[in-house]
C-alpha cells in the first residue's frame, strides 16, 4: 500500500518557474523534489515542489532570493 | 550438477531455492529443481529466461515436475538477497505493461520532456492499480541506472511488486551495463513476449 506523508507542496504559476526552482534548490542541496501537482490542489502549472514541511521557511526564502516566482504553499498528505 | 527439492513449496520458495543453488554453482553448470505444481514451473522458466539461462521442464508424474536450468559461461549469477516476484496474474486482471523507450516524454523540448517523464514515473506510483511490468529500452535504459532522476520512484514501485526490466543490449550500447540500479536485465525475447502478452501497453 502506498504510504502517504505530510508534505509541503509549493506550486508555481509557470512550468519554466517550476523547472527553475528545481535547478536552484537542487544546486543548493535543499530538500525535496519536483512532482506533478497533487490532484487535491488545482492551482498552478502542473508541477510542484514537494518537501518536508519543516523546510518551508528555508525553501521559500531560497526561491524568493533566487528570483523564482512561486505560487502558494500547501501542507497536505501526499 | 545441483539438485533442488522444492516439492510442497509454495511460490516464491522454489525460485528462491533455485537461485541459491545457482549461486552455489559459482559459475557454469546445471541445476535441477523438483516441484509439484505448474505455476512453479512457469515461474522458474520465467526466471531462467530473464537471466539468460537454458531451461527445460518435464512432467515426471502426477504432481511432479522437473525443471532443468543450464547456466552458461559468463552468465550472471543471481545477486544475494535480490527480490523474487512470482505472483501468478489472476485471469480477471489486465496485464498492463509500461514501455519506456526514451529518457523523455513526448516530442518537443528535451528539458521539458525529461521533467515530464520523471513526473510520469512518480505519478505511476500514485495509482491505485500498478502496472505489472515496466520495460526500459533504447534511450529509456538510462532511467533504471545510477544517476537516474527516477531511481527512487522505480525502487519503490519495485518494492511494491512491479517488475522492472531493462534491455541488456541497450545497457551495453550506452556503456551502462554496470550501472543498472533497479530491476533486472532482460533480452529481446522477454521484451517481445512481455509486449505481445500484454492486455495493454502504455507508452508515455
Amino acid at each position: 500500500m502506498l504510504k502517504k506523508t505530510l508534505s509541503l507542496i509549493i506550486t508555481f504559476d509557470a512550468t519554466a518557474q517550476a523547472m527553475a526552482a528545481e535547478k536552484l534548490l537542487l544546486a543548493r542541496g535543499l530538500p525535496g523534489r519536483l512532482i506533478p501537482v497533487p490532484r487535491e490542489i488545482t492551482a498552478g502549472c502542473g508541477l510542484a515542489w514537494k518537501a518536508p514541511p519543516e523546510a518551508r521557511a528555508e525553501l521559500e526564502q531560497a526561491l524568493d532570493n533566487g528570483g523564482v516566482i512561486r505560487g502558494d504553499s500547501h501542507i497536505l498528505e501526499v | 550438477m545441483i539438485q533442488v527439492n522444492a516439492m510442497g513449496d509454495a511460490c516464491p520458495i522454489p525460485v528462491v531455492k533455485t537461485k541459491n543453488a545457482i549461486r552455489d554453482l559459482g559459475g557454469s553448470g546445471t541445476v535441477e529443481t523438483l516441484v509439484d505444481n505448474e505455476i512453479a514451473v512457469q515461474n522458474l522458466t520465467k526466471m531462467a529466461n530473464q537471466k539468460g539461462y537454458g531451461v527445460a521442464s518435464e512432467q515426471l508424474g502426477e504432481g511432479c515436475f522437473k525443471v532443468t536450468m543450464t547456466v552458461g559461461e559468463g552468465a550472471a549469477l543471481p545477486a544475494e538477497g535480490e527480490p523474487t516476484f512470482c505472483a501468478p496474474i489472476p485471469a480477471h486482471e489486465k496485464r498492463v505493461v509500461v514501455a519506456i523507450s526514451s529518457d523523455r516524454m513526448g516530442e518537443g523540448s528535451e528539458e521539458l520532456g525529461r521533467t515530464l517523464l520523471k513526473g510520469f514515473i512518480y505519478a505511476l506510483g500514485q495509482q491505485e492499480t500498478l502496472p505489472g511490468t515496466i520495460l526500459f529500452y533504447n534511450g529509456g535504459a538510462a532511467m533504471s541506472c545510477e544517476g537516474s532522476p527516477a531511481l527512487e520512484d522505480l525502487k519503490s514501485l519495485r518494492a511494491r511488486g512491479v517488475e522492472i526490466l531493462t534491455c541488456g543490449t541497450c545497457l551495453n550500447y550506452y556503456g551502462l551495463t554496470d550501472k543498472l540500479a533497479v530491476g533486472e536485465v532482460t533480452n529481446m525475447y522477454v521484451i517481445a513476449e512481455t509486449l505481445t502478452g500484454a492486455d495493454l501497453v502504455v507508452k508515455p
